[in-house]
């Protein structure tokens, strides 16, 4: 494996006496296609806050491309490449699909705090917001509130805010939960072709959409990692096979 | 209207559309500064109230720009309005009388004293960060009281303002230049705000109030652009509290009454938050109400308390979107008829 874009050594977070995380070293490659697994309540959102700067981790560090960022700030590790979505929608729900895009951009493209010149001007926002709303096709729903848009879509502007921070890693929380079956393959399509230089850690629960996207698994048991492997690997290996036909049935 | 590139489908064209022209002023926004003139001519007798109204619009902008904008909900925003009142009176008692010193003075003061409360105060929310304000804001006002041979404390220190450019006096008898200079300070404050809140700082502001979780997951420093807010909003409410002092020439402890954050609170929910106009309307139905009841039921307090009680009970019920949003249906339905 090449040197890795993002990497986590003897990482732990404890909530109170709870092990959440325990001792987690991962590594992600530069352009992965990387899955993790695990049953309800393993701490994969809990490994991604911890990625993100969402939560500070109770002992280890967190690596971004070879550097220690283990005591950044969530923003300033966004504006070093690391974005994420969440696996509940956390969105600007009273405004609409293209201002939603606008906040991220303006950020990612430091003009946020300027006073004076109305917002609509600046077209090098203007282009970007709708050239993600081209590739994720949300044209029709641009001045759409997002209170107003069947969850689905709602999940898909999770993606388009992500890929609007123009990222180097993108860390996927469960993309099509809560999405009907019927629907979710729009926001799977939409996952594969997020562009190959972007590093992709996906959470996902359907096994089907993990052995398709995924080109290296890990699972994760109660914290812990229990393997690590490329999907043969992973449906081959008796343990993860124990705890899924195990635990795996409450999902 | 710059073309956007990629902006091919008549939704993605309306949306740019939109966002490119939303700031522009729409003829009904004259209305304000119309009827303000139009009161001075008309109703002469009214100017003292009116330069009442005119002023608590600016301490309501103010607010609305870290309430209803930012989401930062507080009760303590005398502190700034305060702050800027007595910085402006003991400059002028103490021999530096101009008025526009006084207003820049104020807005640094006041600018000063959010920064080290915000910085501090900001990393709470929600109810703790309500109890903190009002916190603060009672200990100034007790600050205030306890070194009354600086503050004057009830009675105040009165003191008299040197002429504006050198040209034009404040009368605080007839409420004429004053008047004036109250309008156009007001207005300039105004354009200020409106150009803020329309760039992308405001934008951003909303983003803040909307969901700081999703904020913070896009790259923004939520804390300190909530500080920078706080700051801008206590300098405008310090220039608030240095025009109110100047027309009357003179201050009292009075002007850090915890009550005020609450009346500054009260109109803005009544005019209508996070839109500037619910400021004009919220402040000036207040301070009308406020007068009709004194006029009407005499001063005795509990008339007025349950007067607006009632008044801000209706319009949580009825008008969630306060005053203006009632405008805003009107605006609404005529546009439709007239398509
Ligand atoms: N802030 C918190 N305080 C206390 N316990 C927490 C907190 N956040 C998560 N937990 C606990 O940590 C464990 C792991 O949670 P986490 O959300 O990371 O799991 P997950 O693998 O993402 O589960 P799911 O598949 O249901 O999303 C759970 O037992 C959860 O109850
Ligand atoms: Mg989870």
């Amino acid at each position: 494996m090449s040197k890795p874009i993002l990497e986590t050594r003897d990482l732990a977070k404890n909530f109170g006496a709870l092990a959440v995380t325990d001792n987690v070293n991962f590594a992600l490659a530069p352009g992965a296609r990387h899955a993790i697994i695990g049953p309800n309540g393993a701490g994969k959102t809990t490994l991604i806050n911890l990625l993100t700067g969402a939560l500070s981790p109770s002992s280890g560090s967190v690596y971004l491309a070879g550097g220690d960022i283990t005591g950044m700030a969530e923003y300033q590790r966004v504006k070093n490449g690391i974005a994420r979505t969440f696996q509940i929608n956390t969105l600007f729900m009273g405004l609409s699909v293209i201002e939603n895009l606008y906040l991220a951009i303006s950020e990612r493209m430091g003009v946020a705090t300027s006073l004076v010149r109305p917002a609509g001007k600046d077209s090098a926002v203007m282009e970007e917001a709708v050239r993600i709303l081209n590739i994720l096709k949300l044209e029709e729903d641009s001045l759409t509130e997002i209170h107003e848009l069947p969850y689905g879509r709602q999940r898909l502007v999770e993606i388009a805010i992500a890929l609007a921070l123009d990222p180097k890693v993108l860390l996927l929380d469960e993309p099509a939960a809560g999405v009907p079956t019927t629907e979710s393959h729009i926001i799977l399509d939409a996952v594969d072709s997020l562009p190959k230089d972007i590093a992709v850690l996906i959470i996902e629960h359907d096994m089907d959409v993990v052995f398709r996207f995924a080109e290296r698994i890990t699972v994760l048991v109660r914290g812990a990692i229990l393997a690590e492997g490329s999907p043969d690997d992973i449906a081959a290996n008796e343990e993860v096979q124990a705890v899924y036909l195990g635990e795996g049935s409450h999902d | 209207m710059t073309a956007i590139t990629g902006a091919d489908t008549a939704a993605t064209a309306e949306a740019v559309k939109f966002l490119q022209t939303r700031h522009r002023f729409h003829w009904a926004e004259v209305l304000p500064w119309v009827i303000a003139i139009a009161v001075f001519y008309l109703l002469p007798g009214y100017r003292l109230l009116a330069t009442q109204i005119l002023v608590m619009i600016l301490f309501a902008l103010s607010l609305d720009l870290i309430v209803g904008y930012a989401g930062i909900i507080s009760l303590g925003h005398t502190a700034f309005f305060g702050t800027g009142a007595y910085i402006t009176a003991l400059l002028a008692a103490n021999n530096i009388p101009d008025p526009l010193i006084g207003l820049v003075a104020a807005a640094i003061g006041a600018a000063v004293l959010g920064f080290l409360s915000g910085w501090v105060l900001l990393r709470t929310a929600g109810l703790t960060l309500l109890v903190l304000t009002m916190a603060v804001t009672i200990m100034l006002g007790e600050l205030a009281n306890d070194f009354d041979e600086i503050t004057g404390g009830f009675d105040g220190i009165n003191f008299t303002n040197s002429e504006i450019f050198g040209l034009i006096e404040i009368d605080q008898l007839w409420y004429t230049s004053s008047y004036i200079y109250v309008l156009v300070v007001l207005f300039l404050s105004f354009l200020l705000i409106r150009t803020i809140v329309h760039a992308p700082f405001g934008r951003m502001l909303i983003g803040i109030r909307e969901n700081t979780k999703r904020m913070s997951a896009i790259g923004t420093p939520v804390h300190q652009r909530q500080v920078l807010v706080y700051v801008i909003s206590a300098a405008i409410a310090g220039i608030a509290g240095a025009l109110w002092v100047q027309v009357q020439g003179n201050v009292t402890t009075g002007v850090y009454a915890f009550e005020l954050s609450g009346d500054v609170l009260i109109m803005i929910i009544l005019g209508g938050t996070g839109r500037l106009y619910g400021a004009f309307i919220g402040a000036t139905v207040f301070k009308i109400l406020e007068s009709l009841t004194e006029q009407i039921l005499g001063t005795n307090q509990p008339y007025w308390q349950l007067t607006i009680g009632i008044v801000l009970i209706l319009t949580v019920l009825f008008a969630r979107r306060g005053l203006y949003g009632i405008f805003e249906d009107i605006g609404e339905k005529w546009k439709d008829r007239s398509q």
